[in-house]
């Protein structure tokens, strides 16, 4: 480890630390714009000049360019530097045409900031400035091109780091122009982080233009809720609502950068329709008079029809306290257990994947950035969690490979292996590789599996690396792929690589629904219990069973013959709608602490970004503050459903009063993964929610590989995730709608052509609950005899019983314009 | 072109070849040119305008039939009596990159052409000219004005 000496301080790092790093580690920030710690070392400002005044390099040098060695006597205030940087900062400065006062990074601006710390205040170019036309770069991203400072920053970001080809660096010298061939939304889902990096106003968040200095907001760590990964956002509130969200970094999780979705995803917090009153059959009642209410009339239902005629349906997204306390809600009233999943498949698939879930094997989504080899199972990436797209290229960039196992067209933004096997087939080959790692010869057997060869020379690589991960989504596989994927990776592991698993999940708080759920099959599933009439009232905490039940009809009859609906909930859905009585609750951007656990079980508290209330906007259209003084905050009735059921509980004729003891000793009783969380508060930064042992490894025989059996002239419906437009919260986000691409049905050629059909078409589907219209895409990179569909908003696609169904060929027809 | 790429390891070792000869043919490289050369050589058309755009050599507007390149390098500064591409400009009545009226000449500044010995000096059609005054100017555009010779787009 070399040791050197900066500014008089010595310190040792790791080799291969820059020294700009290694005066970050002593706290002299050495001014900078193109060196990002995310990003690496561009050498293109020459900001970063520092006197090396003894050791293997001497004077003037960039400092994010030298490796940091032995010996090395650094000063980064010597008056040589300083002027040198002065010049530097005087030149970058030549052209930008310091419109501070309109430019929305001002406050928060890096060349503001290091114009001032390097002296220059006073102009001496007289000439004309450079100027440009700028660029219509979509919805999330302004361009103002005069106050760039060529820091290729941007550049590096999108074409280096995250693999996108269509925003970049053109023309040379001092005409250099960043930007896109031609004006277009940008098409990287990842475009957003190019805002946060910019140094200066080039580039700012086009929803939060004009919007306010960074000294007017709110501003807290925050998590991102729109997918199961949990990257660590930065919120930005203003006059009661949320503004901005930036990539906060987290070593574990996400590094330094956030997906579009999670970026615009938040608005849904400030929705128009949003519930922010308590509704008793549609009226908007007194606080107390709903609580009465619903307190009556919920426990005379289980008076007369027992309490198990009384149900509970938490969420995947609600945080861990949510669920925890309707679970002990439920119980001190002696209800049913809650259910948190409206798709039992889904449930079922968690469980499948967090019982196998153990440390020693669970890596982060930094960690897979340093695997040499990753085995994508059915997963789509870029679709269903986004950065784990961004990750993989990391690997990819430090050369390990990627290989993709999924029907679905899958995308990434750099060369990777792609075997599109149908659901089924994927299983098969899940065991084959564990088998082929076991040491048994695939081809020995003469399977008639075309695809078998592949597989195999797929396995031969696998067992010649060494950081093996393998990353198993929970959407469109079947039951048993998580154990699966889990039994490769204790066979991969007792063959000594050092071999990790990563699951992706459905929703950003399944991992703890997946804990607080019953084990095994212990539940009927709620439907069932609805059609039977077993349950008579239903309360839904932060759960729409109309946005993820996959068979509207099913849903609405079996809704239909309840005699209570209560939802607690901060989104307009339909089952607001529909409840007969409303109680609003709090996102958790508003006034409270919240937990979520991550799919890799990583529990992450979000702080408040503010108090909460009706934004501004909403109540007076000129955004100004309220004249008139109030002793409450309009519109602040949502309360959290914790608190809400507390109050329930006590308003019961026969008043419950919640156990009083700490949720998380409650919780560390029931199961013992819980244990090493002292409080929220003191939990130890990146504790996750997963046993520390191995069980010994319970393998399945392997059956000899062999694709799975599927009837001839049907074709298997998938109903899976886009970036845009699938995921719940971020589909009431008025920033991500615009984004959205129309929905299409993808079809394999071979399919296609079958059905004499061609990208384009109009095809009618006919399913069990209805008939869909939709336009075809025929795409090459798919697996045959797979439908893909989006399960998207702007789609009547609740029409099947789940979401793998079988449809016949007859059922797919063309409609004639 | 297709050929050409396809002996290539990867088709972007080709593009600066491919955008010539697109050149070649248009006497620029205009958009739709740009657009079907980096589809044959799977680059995005952001990825080409990158390398198009990043040399002095390759024209993304119309040009005239000579480009002049004066040499814009520190040595060619230091013997400039009067600015040689003023003194082009002037002669000809046009700005840097317009076309002259006859639509025989365009005068670009280009980077250092290695020519230092003979500074000032400039390139015109693949053959360099110096050290250049006023006089010698007129003589050489007298001659491309009137004797015929063989286009040289790239040397």
């Amino acid at each position: 480890m070399p040791k050197l000496i900066i500014d008089q301080r010595s310190i040792e790092v790791p080799a291969g630390t820059k020294v700009i790093a290694a005066a970050e580690k002593l706290g002299i920030m050495i001014p900078r714009f193109c060196y990002h710690p995310g990003l690496g070392s561009f050498g293109a400002c020459r900001m970063c000049a520092v006197k090396f005044l003894e050791g293997p390099v001497k004077g003037i040098e960039m400092s994010c360019m030298e490796d940091a060695r032995d010996g090395m006597v650094v000063s980064t205030t010597d008056p040589e530097a300083m002027e040198f940087r002065q010049y530097v900062i005087e030149w970058l400065m030549m052209h930008h045409p310091l419109d501070c006062p309109v430019c929305d990074e001002g406050g928060h601006c890096l060349l503001q900031d290091e114009t001032v710390s390097g002296g220059h205040g006073r102009r001496r170019y007289l000439g004309h400035k450079r100027t440009y036309h700028d660029q219509y770069l979509g919805v999330f991203v302004q361009h103002e091109m005069n106050r760039c400072i060529h820091c290729w920053r941007c550049r590096n970001f999108y074409q280096g780091f995250a693999g996108y080809r269509d925003y970049g660096a053109m023309q040379i010298g001092n005409r250099m122009y960043f930007g896109r061939y031609e004006d277009g939304p940008l098409e990287s889902p990842f475009a957003g982080n190019i805002i946060d990096l910019c140094p200066t106003g080039v580039l700012t968040d086009k929803p939060c233009r004009f919007v306010g200095r960074r000294w007017d907001f709110e501003r807290a760590p925050s998590l991102c809720l729109h997918c199961s990964l949990g990257c660590n956002t930065t919120g930005s509130a203003r006059y009661r609502q949320m503004w901005r969200q930036e990539g906060r970094f987290n070593e574990m999780v996400n590094g330094y950068f956030i997906c579009d979705r999670g970026r615009y995803g938040f608005a849904y917090e400030s929705h128009p329709e949003r519930p922010r009153r308590a509704r008793v059959a549609g009226l908007e009642v007194a606080w107390a008079e709903a609580i009465q209410t619903a307190a009556e009339k919920l426990s005379q239902i289980a008076a007369t029809a027992g309490p198990a005629a009384v149900a509970c349906l938490g969420s995947a997204r609600s945080s861990l306290e949510t669920q925890a306390t309707l679970q002990r809600f439920c119980r001190a009233l002696g209800w049913s257990e809650p259910r948190y999943f409206s798709v039992p498949s889904q449930e079922r698939q968690v469980k499948a994947a967090i019982a196998r879930l153990e440390a020693p094997l669970a890596v982060s989504l930094r960690e897979i950035e340093t695997a040499d080899f990753v085995l994508v199972v059915g997963a789509d990436p870029v679709n269903e969690a986004p950065m784990l797209a961004l990750a993989l290229r990391q690997a990819w960039l430090k050369g390990g490979a990627v290989a993709v196992l999924d029907p679905r067209p899958v995308f990434l933004p750099f060369e990777f292996e792609h075997l599109p096997l149908a659901p089924g087939d994927l299983e098969a080959a899940l065991e084959a590789l564990t088998a082929g790692a076991g040491g048994t010869d695939l081809l020995a057997g003469g399977s008639p599996w075309p695809l078998l060869p592949k597989i195999a020379a797929l396995g031969r690589r696998l067992t010649q690396t060494q950081r093996p991960v393998i990353v198993c989504g929970t959407g469109i596989v079947r039951e048993s792929t998580p154990g699966l994927a889990a039994d490769l990776v204790l066979r991969l592991r007792e063959a000594g690589l050092n071999a990790g698993l990563f699951y992706l999940l459905p929703g950003a708080n399944a991992f703890g629904a997946g804990l607080l759920s019953p084990a095994g099959e212990g539940l009927t599933p709620l439907m069932e219990d609805l059609e039977t009439g077993a349950v008579k009232a239903l309360m839904v905490v932060e759960n729409d069973p109309f946005w993820d039940y996959p068979d509207r009809g099913r849903l609405v009859r079996a809704l239909d013959k309840l005699e209570l609906l209560v939802a607690l909930d901060y989104l307009p859905s339909p089952t607001v709608q529909r409840a007969d009585i409303v109680f609003p609750t709090l996102t958790l951007f508003e006034r409270n602490h919240s937990s979520f656990v991550n799919q890799e079980g990583r529990l992450q508290l979000a702080p408040p970004v503010h108090l909460g209330g009706m934004p501004m906007a909403q109540i007076s259209p000129e955004k100004h503050p309220p004249r008139t003084f109030l002793s409450h905050i309009p519109g602040g009735e949502p309360r959290t459903p914790g608190e809400i059921l507390a109050e329930l509980a006590a308003a019961m004729p026969a008043p419950v009063t919640l156990p009083g003891d700490d949720l998380w000793d409650w919780l560390s009783r029931k199961n013992p993964v819980f244990a090493n969380i002292v409080s929220l508060f003191e939990s130890p930064p990146g504790a996750r929610l997963i046993p520390e042992a191995v069980p010994a490894g319970t393998f399945s025989p392997a059956a000899a590989p062999a694709a799975a059996e599927r009837p001839p002239d049907y074709l298997e419906l998938l109903l899976v995730d886009l970036i845009f437009g699938t995921e719940e919260l971020a589909s009431y986000s008025k920033h991500i709608q615009p984004a959205e691409e129309p929905p299409r049905l993808r079809m394999h050629p071979a399919d296609a052509a079958k059905l004499r059909l061609s990208s384009g078409d109009r095809v009618a589907l006919r399913l069990l609950g209805g008939t869909l219209e939709v336009d075809l895409q025929v795409a090459e990179n798919m697996a045959p005899g797979v439908l893909v569909l989006p399960r998207h908003r702007q789609l009547n696609w609740r029409l099947a019983p789940d979401y793998r169904v079988m449809v016949a060929y007859g059922d797919i027809v063309k409609v004639e314009a | 072109m297709q050929a050409e790429i396809a002996v290539a390891e990867h088709p972007r070792e080709q593009a600066i070849n491919i955008m010539y000869a697109v050149q070649g043919h248009y006497g620029y490289l205009p958009d739709e040119g740009l657009l079907e050369a980096a589809e044959l050589l799977d680059l995005t058309p952001l990825e080409l305008e990158e390398l198009a755009t990043f040399y002095d050599f390759i024209y993304r507007r119309p040009v005239g039939k000579y480009v002049i390149h004066v040499c814009d390098g520190v040595v060619c500064w230091m013997f400039h009596e009067n600015s040689v591409f003023e003194y082009l400009c002037q002669k000809l009545g046009v700005c840097a990159g317009e076309i002259s009226a006859d639509g025989l000449f365009t005068v670009l500044p280009t980077a250092c052409i290695g020519f230092c010995d003979h500074a000032p000096a400039m390139l015109v059609n693949g053959r360099l000219y110096g050290p250049l005054t006023p006089l010698l100017i007129d003589e050489i555009l007298e001659k491309l004005k009137t004797e015929y010779c063989d286009l040289v787009v790239c040397k």
